[in-house]
């Protein structure tokens, strides 16, 4: 019994860290129609971040708070110097664009703190175990599943419920009616393309005392990320929320019961999924 | 003589003059840029002619290197024996992978490859027993070219083996872009749906296309692994899978001479900046984001929109 709770937080914290990453894929596919490639890269780059963070001011919660938007920053000025101009091409054009942004932040993050992976410490609240009847639990781990479900929570409330929220849906609907009715398309995808960037960031910050800031870090979320939006469809954060509860219990209890494989069986998954519905689980058909 | 077969002739000419006047060094980075060439070209294929962006195209081009190595270390065949397994090895493989991917379009496609070649550069790199892990396979040997024939050893050997390949190739892509199959294809490109709505079904075209470019790309990697003497999993990394679509673009999407200058392009920066930095990454992926903003049609694109070139 012990063991399937564990299981069962283990599955929803890797679930929650790939629902802060694939979330902000999905939300900037549905108003950009753009693909970020460099969306892992601005988690990496709020590990690294939250690091520097940690190091200077020796607290956690500080970097916890200051990273993200320092990441959303990034992002919102990258998009608005250069995806900006050539929403009009083909998407090829995008996705490129954005593996050159991905490949010039990962060479700059290397340049500027070393091959070596940096290790942050949990603050001291959250170091040691907590005994859940019975079982120990690392409290770390607690806090990323109450942390990312909270943000879950919000980032629907927010998208279903506020004024801004219903621009940004209408926005994802029909950028050019939206336009037509006096939304600011440009702006709204300049602050969206940064919230999402500052919600890697926040996984990114978030992840690092448990796996530590380091080189290669963006793109295997990224991968994972793309599988999360494969299964649960682009563009809905419904489907996020799924897709990330799916990879990430295919995670847990394939590394458990079938160490080695598995990531062979999300891919299962993966390709059950593409056989039967391959705009996903909660994506609409194109 | 159309212009276009001047251009051939002379391109013919440079490659089989050009080797005479280089240093070993210059030879061996004039190598590269084949290969790379060639492995460019492969991904216009599926990319500029079929419209569909795969981000994991290195995957097809390790599997060669990988095939290529072990034949030609356990068994010391001759060099087109490995050339033959890398292609075959890396035709095989993209049938299910393209399978799967073509049930998906656009970016899909695009984040499906991508995944697919994550994990196949995750089996060799766990595969210690076959593969050597992180290690990869060393000492792989340029033998003979056939049996009992010439070795290719020397650099200048291998380099015209390499020419030939990449001509060839060239050749029989050209072939393929302008055969009925082809055409279909850049029906597929220009429009999809009106293409399904005349009655065919594209996801066999799109499979096929696949496969002759992972053939291709396998072939590349096949000449690679005794070219550089190894194969490792850096040459399936994602990376590189990114490096192709870079030199793509660089040199013009769509044209299949533009990929090669576009790899020659790309090798050249690289040579000239990392003598300068170990960096030049970042420099690169400068020029390319500058590339794909301000010149679309890459350096053959952009020729044509001059009147340099038709």
């Amino acid at each position: 019994m012990a063991n399937v709770l564990e299981q069962l937080l283990n599955a929803l914290a890797l679930a929650g860290l790939l629902f802060l990453v694939s979330a902000g894929l999905s939300l900037v596919f549905g108003i950009l129609r753009v693909v970020n490639f460099a969306h892992g890269v601005f988690y990496m780059l709020g590990a690294y971040l939250g690091f520097t963070a940690v190091a200077l001011s020796g607290w956690f919660w500080p970097a916890l708070i200051v990273v993200p938007p320092v990441v959303g920053t990034v992002g919102a000025l990258l998009e608005s110097s250069t995806l900006r101009f050539i929403y009009r091409r083909p998407p090829i054009y995008q996705l490129l664009l954005t593996f050159g942004l991905a490949l010039i932040l990962e060479e700059s993050i290397r340049v500027l703190y070393g091959p070596t992976a940096k290790g942050v410490d949990p603050p001291a609240l959250l170091q040691g175990a907590v005994n859940l009847g019975g079982l120990l639990y690392p409290r770390y781990r607690l806090f990323l599943v109450v942390l990312s479900c909270t943000v879950a929570i919000a980032v629907w409330l927010f998208l279903s419920r506020t004024r801004a929220g219903l621009v940004i849906r209408a926005v994802a609907q029909n950028s050019e009616m939206a336009d037509c009715l006096g939304a600011d398309v440009a702006r709204v995808r300049t602050l969206v393309f940064g919230a999402a960037c500052a919600l890697a960031g926040l996984g990114g910050v978030a992840a690092a005392p448990m796996t530590t800031a380091y080189l290669g870090m963006g793109i295997s979320v990224i991968v994972e990320a793309f599988v999360v939006v494969v299964i649960g469809g682009l563009g809905s954060i419904v489907g996020s929320m799924a897709g990330s509860l799916i990879v990430g219990a295919a995670q847990t209890w394939g590394a458990f019961y079938l160490p080695e494989t598995a990531m062979v069986i999300v891919y299962a998954v993966m390709g059950a999924v593409l056989v039967f519905r391959p705009w996903g689980l909660f994506g609409e058909e194109e | 003589m159309s212009a276009s077969r001047v251009w051939a002739a002379a391109a013919l000419v440079a490659l089989a003059v050009v080797p005479w006047l280089l240093a070993r060094h210059q030879l061996s980075l004039l190598t590269d840029l084949l290969i790379a060439g060639l492995f460019a070209m492969s991904l216009d294929l599926i990319m500029g002619y079929t419209g569909m962006v795969s981000f994991g195209h290195a995957a097809y081009f390790g599997l060669g290197a990988y095939a290529s190595a072990l034949v030609l270390l356990h068994w010391a065949q001759p060099v087109p024996v490995a050339l033959l397994a890398g292609a075959l090895l890396a035709g095989v493989v993209a049938v299910p992978v393209g399978w799967f991917s073509t049930r998906a379009t656009g970016i899909y496609f695009a984040m499906l490859t991508l995944a697919f070649a994550q994990f196949l550069y995750t089996v060799a790199y766990k595969w210690r027993d076959l593969t050597g892990g992180s290690d990869g396979i060393a000492g792989v040997p340029k033998t003979l070219l056939f049996w009992g024939g010439p070795s290719v050893a020397a650099p200048r050997a291998f380099y015209f083996l390499v020419a030939a390949c990449v001509v060839l190739s060239f050749v029989l892509c050209r072939a393929v872009v302008g055969s009925p199959f082809g055409r279909a294809l850049q029906a597929i490109r220009e429009n999809e749906r009106r293409f399904t709505s005349l009655g065919r079904d594209p996801r066999p075209f799109k499979l096929g296309v696949f496969v002759i470019a992972a053939v291709f790309a396998g072939l590349a990697g096949a000449l690679f692994a005794p070219f550089r003497g190894f194969a490792s999993p850096e040459v399936m990394f994602w990376v590189f899978s990114g490096q192709g679509l870079m030199m793509v673009i660089m040199g013009g999407i769509g044209t299949l001479v533009g990929p090669i200058l576009g790899a020659m392009l790309f090798i050249l920066i690289q040579e000239i900046l990392s003598s300068y930095t170990e960096h030049w990454m970042i420099f690169t992926g400068v020029v390319f984001v500058l590339i794909v903003i301000f010149l679309p049609g890459g350096l053959v694109g952009t020729a044509r929109r001059f009147g340099v070139i038709r």
